[in-house]
């Protein structure tokens, strides 16, 4: 399978702890300092005023960041948008240290922290992964393995979202204690 | 791996899927370098694929200009960069969405863009942030469920819209709607429509006393008129021509009070082949059919339509399309029912008074759903979509306020359908109120915008929100809409109050501002222009906004309509009431007017430095600038009290003092008059090109040299009021050009500067 548009949303710990139009100067801040490795950082985008949207959004070549509520839970979630020319867990590997590169960022400028035992990835690729249980078979070991090396052993059930074919297959990570 | 060109390929019309393949072929010419960069760039704009703010490779973080390194230098157009981020836009012919189609528009969000649907001031869709490379495929699942981009953009018919109420309108003749899907389908690739100077927009309203089909700003506006022949009801249009916004905006003039159904497509070509014959096409400032009407006048324009009729050989499309029109039906899910006892949810009676309407067709509703700044997301859209299969027609329909609405909706279902509207964020009353403020992308991400067109609107939605039913009732329906430059796309100049997004330097310095525009009139079909007021800081402006309105109810006298108190109260006294705001403090005292709404940034080239003199260092030129600004108001105050010579001769005198004020910048001594003035403007500023800005390059100075050199032989309304505005640009254009030397160390360097103790104020 070739996958390169794939997406990771950590949530936040307290939901109540995110104020949205408080991320455009720290994200204004990051291009200012081109905070996130191995991205270049473009705009910022207020998209505050839509209902369950992706809040603030900021625009890199290679993959977004966004203080997200697109499922009306508060989290950072990261949109790779660019293949990195790498084994398909490999890839996975550069998108989960991205995204919680990006977590890392928000905590440090502006004190959210997240919840790293639950959070979803998404193959945002309805072409080449599209919401089937076929995919989910395929993706798993790739998702497996990327996730033990990236929290360094730890165990995850992965579960589908939803059935619905005309949705992306949306993939929760809960970890196994 | 699968493809979306194999598993689309038996679901797109062949031809578009031709078209999407010679895109794709010409985009990888473009990447060996063997298309020219401008051929491509009109080549990718005739599929719809548009330049965003930042693709030439810059952006200031409000502390320094950065280089956006992106992986490849080709180019795809002049100073575009091919990796830069793109917008797409996307056709809706007449407004009309299906569910299958809205379905496809949000997993296209989702995958290529940033998740976000954008509903244009011309029903069209809008997707941001897109790569050049994923258009392609973007098209192909557009055309698996028949949407084109074909000419969304370019110099091409663009996106024919219609009333979103056609065909359940009360006050309309008949339903437009598959008039204007014949016109959008017959011109969409038409040979004689290939050769164009600039864009031609088309729009079809029901009826001419509502504001839905705004024909009298279109380069081609057609209103819906019947008339009996030998007893039997004929259907046709009152067709208009030449009307525009844009910089200098202009009102439509009649072509025929009627042309009968089965000659409109005829007509529309013949009107489009005489522009591509003698429009302009070399200066794109002047190119617009607008321009060649003013120039030939509408009766030589219309016997040169009228004989090229005559020329063209006979289409069976003209008229095979009228057969089925009389029997075209949308197809509502559920039988009329009306709104009798259902049990109502909280927030359904506003919702209901302000987003509801009835349709003519007796026990069916339309349902407004209002998107905040004509935005949706992906979520959202795919809800809507369902939602649309349950309770409406099919087709649902974009309109120009940004907005969609939900057709043939049982009234009996309306408080299900608000419950479910409300669980996905979209059921906000005021849908075409004073609350539903329409903006264009401003510097969001447009690469001409000059102010934040979505951050001021956002913030008066804000301090309205909660509002909007204590208002006075002759405030809440007033309709604000906000450019984020003088070009028009927020439609300012039809709002009771508009806006459009200017600049202003103070103490090298740069502040956002926005020119009030006041008493356009949205109603009968964009039946009037405001005309500007003066300049106030971006910041300044919910006040304004709250000043105005205030003293509108004060003022008003009895059932008095906006537009009429403000001409009532006069210009003299509207500027009045701004001036307060106008005046902008120092960055000390107040640095929060030297950004822009929603964006930290410092609205200012960032290494200049602040004036070290206790006052304010302002240059001859400026005060020079100051008084061509005063002549432009003069001019102003002359057309509204029908003086139109002396506003044509004020507004003449205000191009020449700021003409001047730059002249003198390089030659101090320069004689004081006209011929002079202008053959030293044309030496100095006009063909050396310093004028000019890489958008809107010298046009603003041919506004000079037209009136110079031939003077209007009649003084009428139009000829004045194109000459103010004219003037307003002409002198933004010195303004520019001025803070635009003086950054470079150029401008009025041999100049005393006068020292004052306050900010160069206006007059």
């Amino acid at each position: 399978m070739e996958l390169h548009r794939i997406g990771v949303k950590f949530y936040a710990k307290d939901p109540t702890s995110i104020q949205l139009e408080e991320f455009i100067p720290v994200f204004h801040g990051w291009i200012q300092r081109q905070s996130l490795a191995g991205h270049l950082l473009i705009d910022v985008h207020d998209y505050s005023h839509v209902h369950n949207g992706p809040g603030i959004l900021l625009v890199a070549h290679e993959g977004n960041v966004s203080i997200d509520v697109s499922d009306g839970r508060p989290g950072v979630i990261y949109y790779r948008k660019t293949p990195t020319a790498q084994s398909p867990v490999e890839h996975l590997l550069t998108i989960l240290q991205s995204a919680l590169q990006a977590c890392r960022l928000v905590e440090t400028d502006a004190g959210i922290r997240f919840n790293m035992d639950e959070f979803i990835v998404i193959a945002n690729d309805r072409l080449n992964a599209p919401n089937s249980e076929e995919t989910f078979v395929e993706l798993q070991p790739v998702l497996a393995a990327a996730l033990q090396e990236t929290f360094e052993g730890a165990k995850f059930k992965l579960t589908r979202t939803s059935l619905d074919p005309k949705e992306r297959l949306i993939i929760t990570c809960d970890r196994q204690r | 791996m699968p493809t979306w060109k194999e598993t689309l390929a038996a679901k797109m019309d062949p031809q578009i899927a031709e078209e999407i393949d010679a895109f794709e072929t010409q985009m990888a010419l473009r990447r060996t370098g063997k298309i020219d960069e401008k051929v491509f760039a009109e080549t990718r704009l005739r599929r719809g694929c548009y330049g965003q703010r930042y693709d030439n490779g810059h952006r200031h973080d409000g502390i320094r200009t950065q280089e956006l390194n992106l992986p490849s230098a080709m180019t795809k157009g002049p100073d575009t960069l091919w990796d830069a981020p793109g917008m797409q836009r996307i056709k809706i012919p007449f407004g009309g969405v299906t569910a299958e189609q809205l379905d496809t528009l949000a997993d296209l969000a989702e995958e290529y863009s940033d998740g976000i649907l954008h509903v244009t001031t011309r029903q069209d869709f809008q997707l941001h942030y897109v790569h050049i490379d994923d258009t392609p495929n973007l098209m192909r699942r557009l055309a698996a469920v028949g949407i084109t981009t074909r000419e969304a953009c370019g110099n091409s018919v663009r996106n024919v819209t219609a009333c979103p109420l056609s065909g359940v309108c009360h006050g309309e003749s008949f339903d437009v709607t598959p008039y204007a899907r014949a016109a959008a389908k017959f011109m969409l690739g038409h040979p004689d429509a290939q050769g164009f100077g600039r864009k031609f927009k088309i729009a079809f309203s029901g009826c001419k006393e509502q504001a839905c089909g705004l024909t009298n700003m279109h380069d081609m506006g057609c209103i819906a008129v019947t008339r009996v022949e030998n007893g039997k009801e004929k259907r046709g249009f009152e067709v208009y021509v030449g009307g525009g916004l844009g910089a200098v905006p202009q009102q439509a003039k009649l072509f025929d009070t009627f042309v009968p159904e089965e000659e409109l497509l005829p007509l529309t070509q013949a009107i489009g082949r005489v522009f591509a014959r003698l429009g302009e096409k070399k200066n794109r400032a002047a190119a617009r059919i607008k321009f060649l009407i003013t120039k030939l006048g509408i009766d030589e324009f219309r016997r040169i339509v009228l004989e090229e009729l005559n020329t063209m050989s006979p289409d069976s499309r003209w008229t095979s399309y009228i057969s089925s029109v009389e029997n075209y039906r949308d197809n509502p899910q559920k039988p009329p029912a009306f709104l009798n006892g259902q049990q109502r949810p909280e927030g359904f009676e506003k919702w209901f008074a302000t987003n509801v309407y009835r349709q003519k067709q007796q026990g069916y509703a339309v349902a407004s759903v209002t998107l905040p700044l004509g935005d949706l997301t992906s979520i959202q859209a795919r809800q809507l979509a369902n939602i649309a299969r349950r309770f409406s027609a099919d087709t649902m329909r974009t309109t120009v306020e940004q907005n969609i609405v939900l057709r043939w909706v049982a009234e009996a279902d309306l408080p299900d359908l608000y419950r479910e509207l409300a669980r996905i964020g979209l059921a906000e009353p005021g849908a075409g109120t004073i609350l539903d403020v329409v903006a264009c992308p401003g510097t969001d991400t447009c690469k001409l915008g000059i102010a934040s067109s979505r951050g001021l609107a956002g913030e008066i939605r804000s301090r309205l929100a909660g509002r909007l039913f204590t208002l006075d009732e002759s405030v809440r329906n007033l309709h604000i809409k906000i450019s984020g430059c003088f070009n028009s796309c927020g439609q300012h100049h039809i709002a009771d109050l508009g806006f459009y997004g200017t600049s202003r330097t103070i103490s090298n310095r740069k502040i956002p501002h926005f020119q009030v525009v006041l008493g356009g009139k949205w109603q009968d079909n964009a039946g009037a222009y405001g005309l500007a007021i003066g300049t106030v800081p971006s910041k300044n402006i919910p006040d304004v906004i709250e000043t105005i309105t205030s003293r509108y109810v004060a003022g008003r006298k009895g059932t008095e309509s906006f537009q009429d108190f403000i001409k009532r109260i006069g210009k003299q006294e509207c500027r009045s009431m701004i001036q307060p705001f106008m005046d902008v403090p120092s960055y000390e005292s107040n640095p929060s007017l030297y950004s822009d709404w929603g964006d930290p940034r410092e609205f200012t080239i960032g290494d200049m430095g602040v004036g070290e003199c206790a006052g304010e260092v302002i240059s001859v030129t400026q005060f020079d600038l100051a008084d061509a600004e005063r002549l432009g108001f003069e001019a102003q105050l002359h057309l509204e009290n029908e003086n139109y010579s002396q506003a044509d001769a004020s507004a003449y005198r205000a191009m020449l003092q700021a003409a001047m004020s730059l002249v003198k910048t390089q030659s101090i001594n320069t004689k004081d008059d006209p011929n002079t003035i202008v053959s030293e403007f044309r030496t100095r500023f006009y063909e050396t090109g310093i004028l000019g800005d890489r958008y809107a390059g010298n046009k603003f100075a041919e506004y000079l040299f037209r009136r110079h050199d031939a003077p209007a032989a009649e003084h009428t309304y139009d000829q004045a009021h194109r000459i103010v505005e004219e003037a307003q640009l002409f002198i933004e254009a010195t303004y520019a050009c001025h803070d635009s030397l003086r950054e470079r160390g150029a401008g009025g360097a041999f100049v005393p500067p006068v020292h004052t103790g306050r900010a160069a104020g206006k007059p």
